[in-house]
């Protein structure tokens, strides 16, 4: 167990390489010119020059790239003397480092929080962008795969309990178009329903975030309603397949002879269902509600535009969309990270769940 | 009823509905169990015994058509039940505490993620209202009385970590845990190594007179049921064909099915000939039965079998093993390097002549099914050498096993999952003569696979059938007629018969002998059925724990085995 996990943090450094460079490469074989995005179209060649050397665009490819993973790596070398130099220790960048041994007169190692840069267009730091955005996609993320899985591992086991019963029957036509409507239909339809025809009714808000800022402009407060309709539109998927999943584990689980063990021992009927076939039924539910989990911290970028919520999606398709490349590489590495984090921590669920599972 | 009896079966007929048509399962059967004794049921696959037991439990799978009859328990001092027409809620405070049930399968029948203990305890506190603690104990002391080592440890350890005996213990000491007045076992001792099926048949026998609880005792094999039943009821397409005490059955069985199914399973004092087999038990109708009588039959002499085995062993060996070793990986360092390991086959060094058959008996886990797959080279072997025909082949490339594969084939064991379902049956055998070349044009092949569907007596229509269409003696028969396409000089036959009733089983094993003679093949048959191995062999390999116990002529083992282990092993054949 305990070297199995070491084994997958290993293997993730070489994941999080992987995206950094695939990302980092594709960037520099998209048209258009993050300078020029900067300070628009009628910007004089001069001007331009100077904030190309600034960013490093007039470096070699193979140079800015290496310079990016020396940033991005807890461990890295910089040159102390010179301010010109590419390499050069900027403090201000690095707010603290340790230094951890001179390798010559002039250059350094040093140990720090990986620097993810800063934003071409507002300058601010891609960490603070991430810590600022992150939160949110983690509650709306949450919220609305809590919702999927509970409800949807009920009407999963209602479903395999009333096998072919009208009600069986209801539930799983009811998931086939759940699973097959787009979410950016389902969006617009739920915020024009309850937020704009119904909105006296419901009181809910078409679009807002989690904190609000007062009408005076004054303090920050917490608008939990406001997370409601996203995240019930963002639950519908998970909790279509979580619930066919529910039925269709449940009821392969309730033909197995221990099921029949169970009854012969003159158990009752809930107590078959929660304590016996319960357990052997979740895996594959948890697999498909960890997939879904980090698929919806990935951002979901429909959901957030028309909900007007500010989450990861958002501020990957606006960075996209002005070449704010730091901002795609550091939302990118934050996102992949959790899937790793959420993989792992599935398999031990796993192991916990079902002990013949070894992890190796 | 009188005071004597604890179920009564009146009449019951179950059937299925099979698309238009209902197949019935059971055909009208009355019985009655009598309190303190064993009544046994005997029969086949199909026969409905295993149905009868569910019905007794109300278990039956769904889809199960109750057409008539009831089934009547009598608890003593209690109102008659009938137990088809009792709600689930009023079944719940019989099931487990009155009537208790032991499957045939113990692995799927325990609850894969709950430990054996929690199993226990679950039963205990339903029936006895006990505390969790005091069940824990309670738990603790049927262990200990079932003969389970180390109760403590058992207690915390999930299924998949107990032998099959082990894991049949934790369920009988489920079954008996609220000293039930009717304990029903189906099949228990099946699934399970001969030596395990005897100290479970007598734990059996121990907690049914400690307790004085009846036992209903399900089984397929006579030899079983003499060792525990009183009473005994044989069943035969869902239809009760006698009942009466054993020992009368036994001696002078009244229907000739009985007859048959006794004379079915090869002896061991005899060696017949051919074994007699009530020609497809299955595909003939009640009546004919009657008519056919088992055909009488002469034993081979010991004369002639010494002077075959002169012949066979002055020549030199077709197949050469030396310290065969085979190795699997149990755990790995980080690094991936193999830590600890085990060795499923140890040390194995034997000759296997031209023409004989090499019977290799042992407990499951003993290594002989790696043994063959190793000779085969299906699976890679750590050490050793393995010549055939003089040459080396263990190490050998792929171009030369191209080669050998078509003079050596395999039969396994489960004709159902070596079958591949989407192949029709003239495919299946095809495409081996295909892969080989063997014959030039597609036409000829096609005639030759009609041929050898003749040969193992199956009606070469069948060709056009899948797997799935046909029974499991059927099935061995298509693995056996896709081994000898290829026609090889030696077959390796793993536990071909195993999973065979033994009516069917006889017709296979007459098959193969058929087989053998006609094309002069050389056999390793791999068995866990002391007699069914004794019938076959020329020679007999004990193996234990991955390495050879003895080798020898097998009457001679039989008769007077030098190891402790064999001997052992012969004791442990029920009804010898």
């Amino acid at each position: 167990m305990f070297h199995y996990i070491i084994k997958r943090l290993l293997y993730s450094i070489l994941i999080l390489w992987g995206v950094v460079s695939l990302v980092f490469f594709l960037f520099t074989v998209l048209p258009g010119d993050p300078a020029r995005m900067m300070l628009g179209q009628r910007a004089d060649e001069k001007s331009i020059e100077v904030i190309r050397k600034d960013l490093g665009l007039d470096k070699s490819i193979s140079m800015q790239y290496i310079k990016y993973l020396n940033d991005l790596s807890p461990v890295s070398v910089h040159v102390t003397n010179d301010p010109s130099d590419y390499f050069f220790i900027d403090s201000i960048r690095y707010s603290t480092y340790l230094k951890i041994v001179n390798i010559s007169d002039k250059r350094i190692l040093v140990f720090k929080r990986p620097y993810l840069r800063r934003s071409y267009q507002s300058k601010k730091n891609v960490s603070a962008i991430i810590s600022e955005t992150l939160p949110n996609t983690f509650i709306l993320a949450l919220v609305s795969i809590v919702f999927a899985t509970i409800l949807g591992l009920s009407l999963g086991i209602l479903a395999a309990i009333k096998k072919d019963k009208l009600i069986d029957r209801v539930l799983i036509f009811l998931s086939a178009t759940g699973m097959s409507v787009p979410s950016f239909f389902a969006a617009i339809i739920i915020g024009w329903l309850f937020a704009f025809v119904l909105g006296d009714f419901t009181g809910l808000n078409l679009t807002g975030n989690l904190y609000e800022i007062d009408d005076f402009g004054e303090g920050r407060y917490l608008e939990l309603k406001n997370l409601i309709l996203p995240a019930f539109t963002l639950g519908i998927r998970p909790l279509a397949i979580v619930t066919q999943l529910t039925r269709n584990s449940m009821l392969e689980v309730l033909s197995q002879d221990y099921i029949r063990t169970a009854k012969a021992k003159g158990l009752s009927f809930s107590r078959i269902i929660f304590k016996h076939a319960l357990q052997n039924s979740l895996n594959p539910v948890i697999t498909a509600v960890s997939g879904w989990f980090a698929s919806l911290m990935a951002g979901v970028v429909f959901v957030e535009y028309i909900f007007g919520w500010k989450g990861l999606g958002y501020v990957i398709v606006d960075a996209l969309n002005k070449y704010d490349m730091p901002v795609v590489l550091g939302c990118i590495l934050t996102i992949s990270l959790i899937f790793i984090v959420v993989n792992i921590l599935v398999d031990i669920i796993y192991t916990l769940l079902d002990p013949r599972v070894r992890l190796t | 009823m009188n005071e004597t009896t604890i179920i009564e079966v009146k009449e019951l007929s179950i059937s299925f509905p099979n698309g238009e048509e209902e197949n019935h399962v059971l055909k009208n059967i009355s019985f009655s169990i009598s309190k303190g004794k064993c009544t046994g049921i005997l029969g086949e696959s199909g026969s409905g015994k295993t149905m009868t037991a569910l019905a007794i439990m109300n278990l039956l799978p769904p889809g199960a058509n109750i057409t008539s009859g009831e089934i009547l328990f009598y608890p003593s001092g209690k109102e008659a039940l009938d137990l088809l027409r009792t709600s689930y809620r009023s079944l719940m405070p019989i099931r487990g505490n009155r009537i208790s049930i032991i499957f045939q399968e113990p692995m799927s029948s325990l609850n894969p993620v709950h430990s054996c203990g929690r199993q226990v305890d679950e039963i205990l506190c339903r029936h006895l209202s006990i505390s969790s603690k005091k069940a824990k104990k309670r738990t603790l002391d049927l262990f200990r009385e079932v003969h389970l080592q180390d109760p403590e440890r058992t207690y915390s350890s999930y299924p998949y970590q107990l032998s099959g005996g082990q894991q049949q213990r934790v369920m009988i000491a489920m079954a008996v845990a609220c000293k039930p007045d009717l304990l029903i076992a189906d099949e228990p001792t099946t699934a399970l190594d001969v030596t395990v099926q005897k100290n479970i048949i007598s734990l059996l026998n121990d907690l049914r007179a400690k307790y004085h609880i009846s036992l209903l005792f399900i089984s397929h094999d006579i030899g079983v049921l003499n060792e525990v039943a009183d009473d005994i009821i044989v069943m035969y397409q869902g239809e009760i064909v006698e009942t009466g005490p054993i020992s009368r059955v036994l001696t002078s069985p009244e229907h000739l099915y009985t007859k048959g199914l006794s004379a079915c399973r090869p002896g061991l004092s005899t060696r017949l000939y051919r074994l007699p087999s009530v020609s497809g038990f299955s595909s003939i109708t009640h009546s004919e039965i009657n008519q056919k009588a088992v055909p009488e039959n002469s034993c081979k002499s010991d004369q002639t079998r010494k002077q075959r085995h002169i012949a066979i062993y002055s020549a030199e060996p077709l197949l050469r093993v030396r310290d065969l070793k085979v190795d699997f990986p149990v755990s790995r360092n980080f690094f991936g390097k193999v830590v600890k390991q085990f060795t499923a086959v140890n040390n194995i060094s034997f000759d296997l002549f031209r023409g004989e058959t090499l019977g290799v008996v042992g407990e499951s886990g003993c290594g002989k099914t790696t043994l063959g797959r190793s000779i085969l080279n299906l699976i890679e072997s750590s050490q050793g050498t393995i010549e055939y025909n003089g040459k080396q082949i263990s190490s050998t490339g792929k171009k030369m096993w191209n080669e050998l594969r078509k003079k050596i084939q395999i039969i396994f064991q489960d004709p159902y999952s070596s079958l591949n379902p989407r192949l029709t049956v003239g495919k299946t055998i095809l495409e081996p003569m295909r892969v080989h070349g063997i014959l030039s044009t597609e036409k000829e092949r096609k005639s030759r696979m009609i041929e050898l569907l003749n040969k193992v007596n199956l009606d070469p229509l069948y060709a056009n059938r899948f797997p799935h269409e046909l029974s499991g003696g059927q099935r061995q028969r298509i693995s056996i007629a896709r081994a000898i396409a290829l026609e090889p000089e030696f077959i390796i036959c793993d536990e071909a018969v195993s999973s065979l009733d033994v009516s069917i089983q006889a017709q296979v094993l007459n098959l193969l002998n058929d087989l053998k003679e006609d094309f002069g093949l050389t056999y390793i048959f791999i068995s866990h059925d002391l007699a069914v191995v004794k019938y076959m062999s020329d020679r007999i390999m004990v193996m234990k724990d991955g390495a050879l116990v003895e080798i020898g002529e097998s009457d001679k083992i039989y008769q007077s085995p030098s190891d402790e282990y064999t001997k052992k092993l012969i004791e442990s054949i029920p009804g010898s």
